[in-house]
C-alpha cells in the first residue's frame, strides 16, 4: 500500500513537471521578449538622461539671460527717465521764456498802439507802424505755443508713469527664474539619484547665478483698469470704518 | 504743513516714478530708501520725516514689515504709511490693514489715485 502510495506522488510530482516544462516552452519566447524591449530600451533611457543632463545644463544660461533682460530694461528704463526729465527741464525754461517773450510782445503792441494814436493824422507813420508792428495774430500764437509746451509736458510725464512697466516686469521675470531654479534643482537631483559618475560631475559644477534676496509678486501684473483700484479702495474703506466704529464703541 | 516724503522701494525706476509724481503735485521734500531696513534707519535719522510712501515687495525688510516697525516704535508711530504695491489679493490688503498701513494703492497707480490717497490721509489725520 506504501509503494502505491509513493508511486501516486511521483506520478503526480512527474505531471507537474511536465507542467511546469509546458508553461516553460510557453514563457521563454515572452522572456526573451522582454529582453529584446530591454535591450531596444536602454540606449532610449540613456538618450532621456543625457537630455535631461543636456536641459539641466543649459537652465542656468536661460535663467542668467532672464536675468540680463532685467538689467538691461532697467539700464534702459533709467536712460529714458534721464531723458524725460531732460525734456521735461528744457520745457520749462522754453516755457518761461516764452512767456517773457509775449510779455515783451504784448508791451510792443501796446506801445505801437500808443504810436498810432499820436500819429493818427500821418499816414505815412501810421503805413510804417503797420508794417512793424507785432503780428496781431501773436495772442493766438501765444496760446498755440504755451497749450503745445503744456501737453508735450503732460505727455511726457505719461512715458514716466507708463515706466512703471519695467519694475512690474522685473517682478514677472523674478517670479519665471523662481520657477527655473525650482526645475533646475528637481532635475540636478533626479540626474545625481542616476548612477552616472561623469553626468553627476559635469552637473554639480553648474551653479545658477540669480541675485540673492530678489523679492517679487508672482502674480504682478500691468494693468490699467481702474477697477481693481476701486475694490481696494472699498476694502480700506470698510477697515477704516470699522476701525471708526470700534473706536466709537469705546466712548459709549 | 509741509511734507517730507520717505520713498521706500527696491526699484530705482519706481522711486523716480513717484517721486517725479510728487513733485508734479507740488511736493518739494524728499529722502529715498532701498529696503525696509534703510527706510528704518532714515526715519531715526531724520525725524522730519512726516509721510512714508512704501512698496510691499522688497528684499531685507519688506513693506509690511517696515510698517510694523513704525507702528511699534513710540518716536514715529503716527507717521502715515501709504503702500503702493503690485500685490492685490484680498488677503494681502487685509493683511496691510491689520499691520495699520493708512492707505493703499495698486501698481501701477496714476498722479490723480496717489494725490487722491494723500489728501484722504492728510484729511483724516486732521480730523
Amino acid at each position: 500500500m506504501s509503494n502505491l502510495n509513493s508511486m501516486t506522488t511521483v506520478f503526480e510530482k512527474l505531471t507537474d513537471l511536465k507542467n511546469i516544462f509546458k508553461f516553460g516552452e510557453r514563457i521563454v519566447p515572452v522572456i526573451q521578449s522582454l529582453i529584446e524591449f530591454m535591450r531596444d530600451i536602454v540606449p532610449l533611457l540613456e538618450n532621456i538622461n543625457l537630455s535631461i543632463a543636456d536641459s539641466t545644463r543649459k537652465i542656468p544660461q536661460a535663467a542668467n539671460q532672464i536675468q540680463n533682460v532685467t538689467s538691461a530694461t532697467e539700464l534702459a528704463t533709467t536712460e529714458i527717465l534721464d531723458l524725460v526729465d531732460e525734456i521735461t527741464n528744457i520745457l520749462t525754461g522754453i516755457e518761461s521764456q516764452a512767456v517773457d517773450f509775449f510779455k515783451d510782445i504784448n508791451e510792443r503792441v501796446s506801445s505801437y498802439e500808443k504810436l498810432k494814436e499820436m500819429f493818427k493824422d500821418n499816414e505815412e507813420v501810421l503805413s510804417l507802424v503797420e508794417k512793424i508792428s507785432p503780428s496781431k495774430a501773436a495772442e493766438l500764437q501765444k496760446t498755440n505755443i504755451l497749450e503745445n509746451i503744456a501737453k508735450i509736458k503732460a505727455d511726457s510725464y505719461q512715458i514716466t508713469l507708463s515706466l512703471q512697466v519695467q519694475d512690474i516686469t522685473a517682478q514677472q521675470l523674478a517670479s519665471v527664474n523662481h520657477l527655473i531654479e525650482s526645475v533646475h534643482s528637481k532635475l540636478s537631483s533626479l540626474i545625481q539619484d542616476i548612477d552616472h559618475a561623469d553626468l553627476n560631475a559635469d552637473i554639480k559644477g553648474i551653479v545658477m547665478e540669480t541675485p540673492e534676496g530678489v523679492v517679487f509678486d508672482p502674480n504682478a501684473s500691468y494693468s490699467n483698469k481702474e477697477e481693481r483700484q476701486k475694490e481696494i479702495d472699498v476694502l480700506v474703506n470698510q477697515s477704516i470704518k470699522t476701525t471708526q466704529e470700534e473706536v466709537d464703541n469705546l466712548f459709549k | 504743513m509741509s511734507l517730507k516724503f520717505l520713498v521706500v522701494d527696491d526699484s530705482l525706476t519706481m522711486r523716480r516714478i513717484v517721486v517725479n509724481s510728487l513733485k508734479n503735485l507740488g511736493y518739494s521734500e524728499f529722502v529715498e530708501a532701498a529696503d525696509g531696513q534703510e527706510a528704518l534707519t532714515k526715519l531715526d535719522s531724520d525725524r522730519t520725516i512726516n509721510f512714508v510712501i512704501t512698496d510691499w515687495n522688497m528684499p531685507v525688510l519688506s513693506g509690511l514689515e517696515l510698517t510694523k516697525g513704525i507702528r511699534g516704535n513710540a518716536d514715529f508711530a503716527n507717521v502715515p504709511i501709504l503702500m503702493v504695491t503690485t500685490r492685490g489679493v484680498k488677503e494681502d490688503i487685509i493683511e496691510a490693514l491689520q499691520a495699520k498701513v493708512s492707505n493703499y494703492i495698486i501698481k501701477p497707480f496714476t498722479p490723480q489715485v496717489l494725490k487722491e490717497k494723500i489728501d484722504q490721509i492728510l484729511s483724516a489725520q486732521s480730523n
